[in-house]
């Protein structure tokens, strides 16, 4: 853990200013140029580890397969390739290239129709969307509140920490399972679910980061100069705790990712829109697995499995940065 | 009678780099009721030449060269299983911070019980205990409390408990490793007397190692200054802080506060030992060293010898009462080679 | 603060906590937009039994009645009656609460005896070839969903190999006396080995890791040192005192882990068609059988939340240095 006596991340730049130069160089200007030299410090950091990049050249695959699918994919998720003959709706699937050379789907079709390699492609825009979306707000919100807690502390602190352990007594899956069923199967409130729960753990560690932030001799410093909580909080204590908020944002890609899939799976996943997890709903659902059609359900799990590994290895990665007793 | 015997003890880490030269080329002695300070700035190789001593090198680090010999044996040979022998019930520690040095889920019995029945098998359980009793005695704590864990005592019972566990064997030589830092003026005291008479009574050897050089003139009959992983001087207590021949003991001396002249300044060397993988070929202090000559810069200094002193220094026949009045001032030490490329850096900063 | 204090504060805590819960639920279920009964009763019910059922839940009173009643409900654990069997949600839970938790248990107690030795060899090895590979894999046993390993686990020795189960935790036309006859049999322990495998290759990651940071931080601290200058061996040290130090975020961690473990059991009894509580649960959503998803989910939260407080408590207990303030 941080001593006391642990300076800012910004000291060497603190202390070169003065109170002129802090009032001739634009406020903004200031604050922007010590977030962004933060991010990249730690960007070369992070990316100095063989298995974050390559986890990163993992997401980045993922991303440009998403922004581009309708590019890449021979077909539309959801359009059927043939009319199947209602009564006889299973085990009527095209054989995948492997199998059957002359076969015109690569990874073959489902038995509803559908061709599986685009569906994969179309899934991963779920996935992705899932991810980043949650991890957004799950990093942002806990941050904020996190923050707001940990500087205020009294009252304020103790209401937000009530809300997060009443969070902390709800179980993920079968919360988002229940507010999805009632809210409607729709892939906007899964994320929305996911969030809701989410955010708790970031906010209750940087609490406590704040919380030790707010003793150190600098944000005093700050306070006793004048400086408004919001900036106290916004410049002092927020790029202090960012490492930490880009730590939780990594992690919840993957744990949003693998609730999405879950959900989904149970068959509570949005009736139009493909995801992996609807897709290993579907092939469960068709008997795919006393078939054998392999090829339907081992290439969701797969992706999914290297999206969430991919963030939980950027996760480890930030995590040795911001604790060197891990190295 | 020679208790320890360190001759070219060379200790490097494996560093990204190559090997870190911690310990670099070191030779002493410690006689039989004898304690042996060792001082110099953190990162000077002490701490590291104790461990290499006590055989408890972190993994990166290995004993490149030379030996350790411990009542003519050399410890450096002896594989672990007979190495480990000697640990505690031969040479023992205090450890350098009281808070972390005892195991926090384990009372302070469980622990010197430990000790004793890890080298003495047949001990029984009540023989053990009176140990500790009257360790604990030794050291002026309750025996009653010896079955308190550690985090229960305040720090300086706890460094007394970590004295009481170290002597329990009665070693033949204890490598005591700051041992008072952690604790207040007055606690620091009370404790190197303690120590001091506890060591008489079992006449064991002690190695005091410190950056405080008032822990040393306090408990030691000589003294090794130690500097980026070699010796600078060596040599009895009164004379290396009396009259010392190196013009880094003159300027560490000078960089402590002094009771009796409390109105002086403090006075800090500028610039920074060399770095260990690659040092200057010449004497590692030269570049901080006011007398410092092309000669320093090139040349290893060989030992001079100057009334029971070993000083490794090429102009320590030089030295004389007139440059340690000198070195009391801040002139003196503005006129070294770190000094002025501080000075450079300061002007062309701005 | 004293201990007695402390816990008392916990258990008012505790309290408050599942007051919050219940009323959330209660809240989500009555609140939502629409007619609220029209989800609640089952549409195929004639307009005779619909009123009985509306009346028997007392869905026609006002919301505050409401409210009171179900408090009062919640107090003598009284969830009120599935919509479909009318059986008592209590006995529901009685039913699959004990099957969820022998999967959970076994599960947990390999995953942790393997996660937890494995994580002391990897933080005492760190930067060998053993650790990194046992890192990777530890990570990826976390990154792939139960769910899917289950899938495939069932495709290979199910579908493929015959020899597990497809699904269910016995034989079909298998009767026993009792819950405890019946899982001190063989095909109870056939049934049980692929899920319960499944699931611990999943939880094994989290011990793992989280006893290597563990024993990464112990291993740096001075007391080690001094440890190894007392001549104690290597695996005394190993084990005696790193492990022992480490072993403590590890315990409260694995109280608080069976608490989600359970509440996630959601989908590994799915895939299995394991007669648990989560697959339970989902099933009453699924057919809107509200009382029992209410009923289920309590049991699931209340899991959660009673296992935080005992980590809380252990981890009080185990660490000497803990102080109540």
């Amino acid at each position: 853990m941080a001593t006391q006596d642990e300076p800012s991340i910004f000291a060497d730049l603190d202390d070169g200013a003065t109170e002129e130069d802090v009032e001739s160089v634009n406020r903004w200007e200031r604050t922007l140029r010590l977030w962004r030299e933060t991010i990249g410090e730690q960007w070369r950091m992070l990316t100095d580890d063989l298995l974050v990049k390559l986890a990163m050249v993992t997401l980045t695959f993922f991303m440009a397969v998403a922004i581009f699918a309708p590019l890449l994919a021979p077909h539309g998720p959801l359009t059927r390739q043939y009319e199947t003959d209602a009564e006889i709706i299973i085990a009527d699937w095209v054989d995948p290239v492997f199998i059957d050379s002359e076969s015109a789907y690569i990874l073959g079709t489902t038995s509803q129709g559908y061709d599986i390699l685009s569906q994969l492609i179309y899934g991963s825009r779920a996935a992705l969307l899932v991810g980043l979306l949650a991890a957004v707000f799950t990093a942002g919100i806990g941050t904020l509140v996190g923050l707001t807690a940990g500087y205020y502390g009294g009252k304020i602190d103790d209401t937000l920490m009530r809300i997060v352990d009443f969070l902390y007594g709800m179980p993920l899956l079968p919360t988002v399972i229940i507010l999805v069923a009632l809210l409607g199967p729709s892939l906007w409130n899964i994320i929305f679910a996911i969030i809701v729960l989410q955010w708790r753990s970031t906010a209750r560690v940087i609490r406590s980061q704040a919380l030790s932030l707010r003793e150190r001799p600098f944000v005093k410093a700050a306070q006793v100069a004048g400086a408004s909580d919001w900036h106290i909080i916004s410049r002092h204590l927020a790029p202090n705790v960012l490492p930490l908020s880009f730590l939780y944002g990594a992690f919840a890609i993957a744990w949003a990712i693998l609730a999405e899939a879950g959900v989904s799976f149970i068959g509570l996943g949005d009736p139009n829109r493909v995801s992996w997890g609807t897709m290993l709903q579907s092939s469960r659902a068709y008997a795919a697995l006393d078939f054998g059609v392999w090829w339907w359900f081992v290439p969701p799990g797969i992706c999914i499995g290297l999206v969430v590994i991919s963030g939980f290895l950027i996760g480890r990665g930030y995590e040795e940065i911001t604790n060197p007793e891990l190295r | 009678m020679t208790v320890l015997d360190v001759s070219d003890l060379e200790v490097y880490y494996e560093t990204e780099a190559g090997p870190a030269k911690a310990v670099d080329g070191i030779s002493f002695s410690i006689e039989e009721g004898e304690n042996l300070g060792i001082v110099g700035e953190s990162g000077c190789g002490k701490t590291t030449l104790a461990k290499a001593i006590i055989g408890i090198l972190p993994d990166e680090g290995y004993v490149n060269n030379g030996s350790i010999e411990f009542n003519d044996t050399d410890l450096t040979e002896l594989p672990d299983a007979q190495r480990r022998r000697y640990k505690w019930e031969e040479i023992s520690m205090i450890a350098q911070s009281a808070m972390n040095a005892l195991d926090p889920v384990y009372t302070i019995r469980e622990q010197i019980v430990e000790a004793v029945e890890t080298h003495r098998p047949g001990t029984g359980r009540t023989e053990a205990n009176e140990i500790v009793a009257e360790m604990f005695d030794l050291v002026g704590l309750d025996a009653a409390r010896a079955d308190d864990y550690p985090h229960q005592f305040s720090g300086g019972m706890r460094q007394r408990a970590m004295i009481a566990m170290a002597l329990a064997l009665k070693p033949s030589l204890v490598l005591a490793d700051e041992p008072t830092t952690a604790l207040d003026v007055i606690m620091q005291d009370q404790i190197l007397k303690r120590i001091g008479r506890i060591q008489t009574e079992i006449n064991s050897s002690m190695m005091v190692i410190t950056h405080d050089v008032s822990v040393v003139a306090e408990t030691c009959d000589r003294v090794i200054v130690m500097y980026a992983g070699k010796i600078a001087e060596e040599g009895p207590v009164e004379e290396i802080f009396g009259r010392p021949y190196h013009p880094y003991t003159i300027g560490l001396k000078r960089a402590f506060p002094n009771i009796r002249k409390s109105d002086q300044d403090l006075l800090s060397i500028a610039g920074y030992p060399p770095e260990l993988v690659d040092p200057p070929s010449g004497c590692r202090f030269a570049e901080r060293c006011p007398l410092a000559t092309d000669e320093c810069r090139e040349f290893e200094p060989p030992a001079h010898h100057n009334n029971g002193l070993r000083s490794y220094c090429h102009r320590a026949d030089e030295i004389d009462d007139g440059f340690r009045d000198r070195a009391d001032t801040a002139e003196t030490w503005a006129d070294t080679d770190a000094a002025r490329a501080i000075d450079a850096l300061a002007e062309g900063g701005d | 603060m004293s201990k007695a204090s402390f816990i008392t504060r916990r258990i008012l805590q505790l309290g408050v906590t599942f007051w919050a819960v219940g009323t959330v639920l209660f809240l989500l279920f009555r609140l939502m937009p629409g007619d609220p009964t029209a989800f609640v009763v089952s549409a195929q019910m004639t307009p005779e039994a619909r009123q009985r059922v509306i009346e028997s839940f007392g869905l026609n009173e006002p919301l505050h009645i409401q409210y009171i009643q179900f408090l009062q409900n919640a107090l003598t654990l009284n969830f009120g009656q599935s919509f479909h069997t009318n059986e008592p949600v209590r006995d529901v839970i009685w039913t699959f609460l004990p099957n969820t938790l022998v999967l959970m248990l076994t599960a947990f107690v390999i995953a942790y005896i393997l996660g937890v030795t494995l994580g002391v060899f990897t933080g005492w090895y760190r930067g060998s070839r053993f650790e990194k590979t046992t890192v990777v894999t530890a990570l990826t046993a976390r990154s792939v969903p139960t769910f899917y390993v289950g899938l495939i686990v069932l495709w290979i020795f199910g579908a493929g190999l015959g020899v597990i189960p497809m699904s269910g935790m016995g034989s079909a036309g298998v009767e026993h006396e009792s819950f405890a006859a019946r899982v001190f049999t063989l095909d109870f322990l056939h049934h049980l080995i692929a899920p319960a495998a499944v699931l611990a290759f999943y939880y094994m990651g989290y011990p793992l890791l989280i006893m290597r940071s563990s024993m990464m931080e112990v291993l740096s601290q001075d007391f080690i040192d001094v440890c190894r200058a007392k001549g104690l061996s290597e695996r005394t040290i190993m084990f005696k005192h790193a492990a022992r130090n480490a072993l403590l975020p590890i315990i409260t961690a694995a109280a608080i882990a069976l608490g989600y473990a359970v509440g996630g059991s959601v989908l590994i009894e799915t895939v299995f068609g394991w007669p648990g509580i989560g697959r339970e649960m989902v099933n009453a959503v699924l057919r809107r059988d509200f009382p029992v998803a209410q009923g289920t989910f309590m049991v699931l939260a209340a899991t959660i939340i009673i296992l935080n407080f005992v980590a809380d408590l252990l981890y009080g207990y185990l660490d000497p240095r803990v102080t109540y303030d």
